[in-house]
């Protein structure tokens, strides 16, 4: 499959969010949400603005990536679509990735432009504090905040990735729904609790849970963001996260589902 | 089939229709978010593609080409009337477990001809169409397509879909957008008749515009043999007709046309006929002979006699393997 099918299937991919009114609605949802939390927080500074924004990030990025990615491929499914894709000279793995960058693209820019326009508020409705940022100006700067804004998008990426794993596992709606939940549960709480409760049990030890945490792309990227961002502006020893873990963690999750993704699309017919 | 002309047709309504053929409007429907009518339509298809196949399997179906041919590189085998064969089917059989849907089925589509698959509903016409479109793996047997195309098959599933947020013309440019060499996507539109459609979203086309896109699509890029999947299912006699009229043009064009129809009388019309019964092949031929064979009348005739006498109220659901 060569660049141009490729680029065919994006830009359907992409037309399709861009023509779908819902998709328009959860994003402007989503931008009303972020500039209002970074409006009326009243944050000091941009580290400030970070934790604010922060834990909405980590349960709304997750909930859109689902919306916008769970019935990509099984809508061409269910409409027969695949089939007819299959009588062309399209890769598993071509139409895959075709629709994941197209879904990327559109959603990348309703999570980020909210967080970039979120970027104004700190020197412009921080109050009195705000003058903390000229003397901090080293460590509290909009150069963190663009960190937190680049860590968003790649956790974006991969949680998308799950999302369109489910779009070509489930077979019908209503398991891709199920599935999707429970995939969200999981990411927002399950596999945090599950290392909590590991912790508890001694399952876990105190020196493993920062590579723990790894495993879980929330906690990966909520690990990353302290680490880089929030850490810079904070009293140095306490360690919150292993950033490499992370990141292998995050690389895992996203290669991981994109393969189930191509693995489960369609049937190979024309192995051994 | 006869080779009909090739007037302009229209299968649009509405004030610019002035032609005798055309086809109802459908209604405005909803987004791509919202498009969970067909929620389990697929459910069937998919647990038949997760079927592994056995390994004496012998698949020699073309992978579509990935080069920029234009020619149809071919080695079509010359059949005995003359004709060249597309594909041939060789001892194609499918199981589902204990259960087998086709059993020993071969055949062969010459170019240019339209061949009518018909049978009772479950008999195996949906799978068998599959495997020769290389959807599915068969248990055993063969299918061998004589060309090296980049598409070697078209292929219009049953009750077929496409985004309904794109129009008629983006969704077969996207289509034509796949195949490695120029394809002209009027002129696909106006096969079919929809040109003064082409700017309509497909969530204002009625079923059996739909039908015709999505014929418009299995003929891109010219594939030399063209599967359609109950092409006039749920169709009005006016939709229908307009159909098989345009099947006519296609093979009269030298496509290779294998069609699964419950409408007799449009498969009556066909160059040969292949009637599937458990999923065994019970009669082939020219329509007229299979009648003639039976010592029926009409094909309706032929087809309740060689089918069996329990009637149609017999839903078939494959033949079940005696322990």
């Amino acid at each position: 499959m060569n660049y141009a099918r490729l680029l065919a299937v994006t830009d359907r991919e992409f037309q399709t969010v861009v023509r779908t009114r819902a998709y328009a609605v959860l994003g402007l949802g989503f931008f009303v949400l972020v500039v209002a939390m970074a409006w009326t927080s009243g944050a000091s500074g941009y580290a400030p603005l970070t934790l604010d924004l922060l834990t909405p990030t980590e349960v709304l990025v997750p909930a859109l990536a689902f919306a916008f990615g769970y019935r990509s491929i099984l809508g061409d499914e269910q409409r027969g679509e695949l089939d007819v894709l299959r009588t062309y000279p399209v890769t598993r793995w071509g139409y895959v990735l075709g629709v994941y960058l197209g879904r990327a693209a559109a959603l990348l820019l309703v999570v980020l432009v909210p967080l970039l326009v979120a970027a104004v508020f700190p020197p412009l409705v921080g109050g009195v504090q705000s003058s903390v940022i000229a003397s901090h100006a080293g460590a509290d700067s909009v150069f963190l905040y663009l960190r937190f804004v680049v860590l968003t998008a790649v956790f974006t990426l991969v949680v998308l990735a799950a999302a369109l794993a489910v779009s070509a596992g489930a077979s019908s709606t209503r398991a891709a729904l199920a599935l999707g939940v429970t995939l969200l549960v999981a990411l927002i709480v399950g596999l945090d609790l599950g290392i909590v409760a590991g912790l508890a049990s001694g399952f876990v030890g105190e020196g493993a849970l920062v590579y723990t945490l790894a495993f879980s792309p929330n906690s990966a990227f909520r690990g990353l963001v302290l680490e880089t961002v929030v850490s810079a502006v904070t009293a140095p020893g306490v360690r919150a996260a292993a950033p490499l873990a992370n990141v292998v963690g995050l690389i895992t999750w996203f290669v991981g589902a994109l393969l189930v993704a191509i693995w489960t699309v369609w049937e190979d017919v024309t192995g051994p | 089939m006869t080779d009909e002309s090739n007037e302009t047709r229209n299968a649009e309504t509405g004030d610019e229709s002035n032609e005798t053929r055309n086809a109802e409007t459908g209604d405005e429907s909803n987004e791509e978010m919202h498009d969970e009518a067909s929620d389990t339509r697929r459910d069937e298809s998919r647990s038949e593609s997760d079927e592994t196949a056995s390994d004496d399997q012998v698949a020699t179906m073309s992978e579509p080409a990935d080069a920029d041919v234009e020619s149809d590189q071919t080695t079509r085998r010359q059949l005995e009337d003359g004709r060249e064969s597309v594909i041939d089917v060789d001892g194609v059989t499918h199981t589902y477990g204990d259960v087998t849907v086709l059993e020993d089925v071969s055949f062969t589509v010459p170019s240019g001809s339209v061949t009518a698959l018909v049978g009772p509903n479950g008999s195996g016409k949906t799978t068998l169409l599959r495997i020769v479109g290389g959807l599915m793996r068969s248990t055993a047997g063969r299918v061998d397509i004589g060309v090296d195309v980049p598409r070697p098959i078209g292929y219009l599933p049953q009750d077929p879909d496409f985004r309904p947020v794109f129009t008629v013309r983006e969704t077969l440019a996207f289509y034509a957008d796949l195949i490695p060499h120029e394809v002209d996507v009027d002129a696909a539109i106006e096969e079919v008749g929809l040109t003064a459609a082409s700017d309509r979203r497909v969530d204002a086309l009625s079923g059996g515009m739909r039908r015709l896109l999505g014929i418009a699509q299995a003929t891109l890029g010219d594939p030399p043999l063209v599967l359609l999947d109950e092409p006039t299912g749920d169709l009005d006699p006016r939709m229908t007709e307009y159909i098989f009229e345009v099947v006519e043009d296609l093979s009269g064009e030298g496509t290779a046309i294998l069609l699964a129809t419950h409408n007799l009388s449009g498969a009556e019309r066909a160059d040969d006929l292949l009637l599937i019964d458990r999923g065994s092949m019970v009669a082939t031929g020219p329509p007229a002979d299979v009648v003639a064979e039976a010592g029926a009348d009409s094909l309706k005739e032929a087809f309740l006699t060689l089918v069996g006498a329990e009637g149609g109220l017999t839903v078939r659901t494959g033949r079940e393997e005696s322990p």
